[in-house]
């Protein structure tokens, strides 16, 4: 069993009169330890499917199972400690706590899954530390540059050492270095066993991952078999 | 596993802090609530100890006093007085009164002393007024009944009487004179004293009565005034329930003794203290709802400001649902954040209430009673409003989408 199973996904979005369907039955498999892109043009319904996939959204129809979990069969308490534990997310607009230092921001995780603060902070300096950002510790957001943001937010993601990390235009919003530099951290990280999803429309950033999954219009239209 | 309490205040300190000038107007209105609630009942605690103290002053709680019906048929006005054998009489009728005094008050004499005249008011009572009116000697003696039996030239004189006629020198033992009689003075009262509250008038509330002077109560009738009538008695109860009961039975034994006719007002002064007692609850009431409101308005324009705060971290709510947070941690976020600005507006509205009683108390010398209870009741009430203005916010951001919430700009 994959450590990602799609069946039959379709995701509906309600505009008041008229329905958009954003995903129309996705059967994706992705299996521990992969490193997978996910492309497509924007609409095309590859957030939607990144936001099923990190258990933030649930499927109109079809199953989603996690670790050999029915996810849809969750309770949102049950959703929410599989987004404290088993997914570390990355956005493209780093989506930081502003009022935060960086290392209060990459302590939120565990201090959502009662973790000592005490341990806590350990944990956070030593990411914080695997990253490149130990001398930033005190630094609100806003003191930093969009690269460094960036890496705060892989910290934050991968402090409670998930299964599965999950970025949405992570080089986005950064210039080609910096990019490249966030894209090694991944590099990195899939070598150590994390299983990666990166949805993006750049082709240079897909060219990391060792699998790339099309979808258009909600429709996978290739890649759907593992390397 | 939700996050701790100690977390969810942690949280809220620091948004609190990030957000002073925000906090500073969403608490004003707890502030004015709390300190009004503070003002106006330690003004209605310092009434009430005051207005208690005056009453004791006067003879406290026990005391019935019988005066004249001013309502009367003005052809009765003669028959309303009392002869010396119907004082005897309505005595006999009330064994259970700790207490009896008649008493004719002679304002217009006044007392000399060689060339020295002092204005005053001289009383002629019987010996039970020191228990009546719980107001006891300090020097010598007071009247006594052989003084009452023989109409003795005697007299005992108030504090401020004494020193007026005789400056530093004691008294006791020397004569001063009304109306041609000279009048031993035998004893000197104990002074009287209650502060003035509001700061009119002078400092002594009770100066009067220090200037007052005392003569056996047959004295006065046959050598001093004998156009003078009885018409005022003063009676002492062995309780304050038992004075409203004597009360009623002595306005029975007035109206058999006189054909009927109500020539005599009997009151109580437990019945004034409860008459007022009511009037300051009233008052009370009255402020308290309005403190209330305040607070009312205070907690709406805590809820509305919660709900803006909300509308704009949406992301950050995002953000922390993506990272784990459950709807319940959301919730108490927000819940205890309310609560903290609440309670911080209490905190303040205590301090600042305390600041307006001190310059309130020390500009109208005014006795305002502050007490610690008002101040647990002060905080308990801005937690309350917290509590509740609070849960519509918090449950507002608690349910919110996490997808739509990490959307919004």
């Amino acid at each position: 069993m994959a450590l990602i199973e799609t069946k039959d996904i379709i995701k509906d979005y309600d505009m008041g009169k008229v329905k958009v369907r954003a995903l129309n039955g996705i059967n994706i498999s992705i299996e521990k330890g992969e490193f997978v892109a996910i492309m497509g043009p924007s609409g095309s319904g590859k957030s939607t499917l990144m936001h099923i996939i990190g258990c933030l959204d649930a499927p109109t129809e079809g199953n989603y199972i996690l670790d050999n979990l029915k996810v849809s069969q969750l309770h949102k308490s049950e959703l929410a400690a599989i987004r404290n534990k088993e997914v570390g997310f990355v956005f493209q607009t780093f989506n930081l706590l502003p009022h935060l230092n960086v290392l209060k921001n990459v302590e939120l995780p565990l201090m959502y899954a009662g973790m000592s603060s005490k341990a806590r902070i350990k944990q956070a300096k030593d990411i914080l530390d695997s990253v490149g950002l130990s001398d930033r510790l005190k630094h609100k957001p806003s003191e930093l540059s969009g690269g460094q943001r960036q890496r705060v937010a892989i910290a934050r993601a991968i402090v409670n050492n998930p299964a599965i990390l999950l970025a949405d235009e992570p080089t986005g919003n950064l210039d080609t270095q910096a990019g490249s530099d966030i894209l090694s951290i991944f590099s990195e990280l899939h070598a150590k066993g994390h299983t990666i999803i990166i949805v993006t429309h750049d082709m240079a950033v897909a060219n990391r991952a060792n699998r790339i999954i099309k979808i258009i219009d909600g429709k996978i239209v290739d890649g759907n078999i593992a390397a | 596993m939700a996050i701790s309490l100690r977390e969810s205040v942690e949280i809220g300190l620091a948004d609190i802090w990030t957000r002073k000038v925000r906090t500073a107007v969403t608490v004003v209105g707890i502030i004015l609530g709390v300190m009004s609630i503070m003002v106006v009942l330690a003004i209605v605690n310092g009434m009430n100890k005051s207005t208690l103290q005056w009453m004791e002053e006067r003879g406290g709680l026990n005391k019935i006093d019988v005066h004249r019906n001013w309502e009367m048929d003005r052809k009765d006005w003669s028959l309303a007085s009392f002869s010396l054998s119907e004082l005897k009489l309505i005595r006999s009728l009330i064994p259970e009164a700790a207490a009896f005094t008649p008493e004719i008050s002679d304002r217009s004499t006044g007392i000399t002393k060689g060339e020295l005249y002092f204005q005053t008011s001289v009383s002629g009572v019987f010996p039970d007024m020191t228990i009546v009116d719980e107001w006891n000697i300090s020097e010598g003696r007071f009247i006594n009944y052989f003084d009452i039996n023989n109409s003795n030239n005697v007299i005992v004189l108030g504090s401020k009487a004494a020193t007026e006629l005789f400056s530093n020198h004691n008294p006791i033992g020397e004569y001063v004179y009304m109306q041609g009689q000279a009048l031993k003075v035998i004893g000197i009262m104990q002074e009287k004293y209650l502060k003035m509250q509001g700061g009119w008038g002078g400092e002594n509330a009770l100066e009067y009565m220090n200037r007052r002077a005392f003569i056996p109560l047959t004295t006065m009738l046959h050598k001093i005034s004998p156009n003078q009538t009885i018409d005022e008695l003063s009676i002492k109860a062995s309780s304050p329930e038992k004075a409203l009961k004597l009360k009623t039975k002595l306005e029975n034994i007035l109206l058999n003794l006189k054909q009927g006719k109500k020539l005599f007002e009997v009151s109580s002064i437990k019945e004034q203290m409860d008459q007022m007692k009511q009037n300051s609850l009233m008052f009370t009431v009255i402020f308290v709802l309005i403190a209330v409101i305040s607070l009312l308005v205070g907690g709406i324009v805590i809820m509305n400001i919660m709900l803006a705060s909300i509308q704009e971290r949406t992301r950050e709510i995002g953000v922390r649902l993506a990272i784990g947070a459950r709807r319940i941690d959301i919730f108490i976020q927000f819940m205890v954040q309310t609560i903290l600005i609440t309670t911080l507006g209490g905190v303040i509205g205590i301090v600042l209430g305390y600041a307006i009683l001190n310059m309130v108390g020390t500009y109208l010398s005014m006795e305002l009673v502050a007490s610690l209870s008002m101040i647990y009741a002060a905080l308990a009430v801005s937690v309350g409003v917290g509590l509740v203005f609070g849960i519509m916010p918090a449950v507002r951001a608690s349910n919110l989408d996490p997808v739509n919430a990490l959307r919004n700009e």
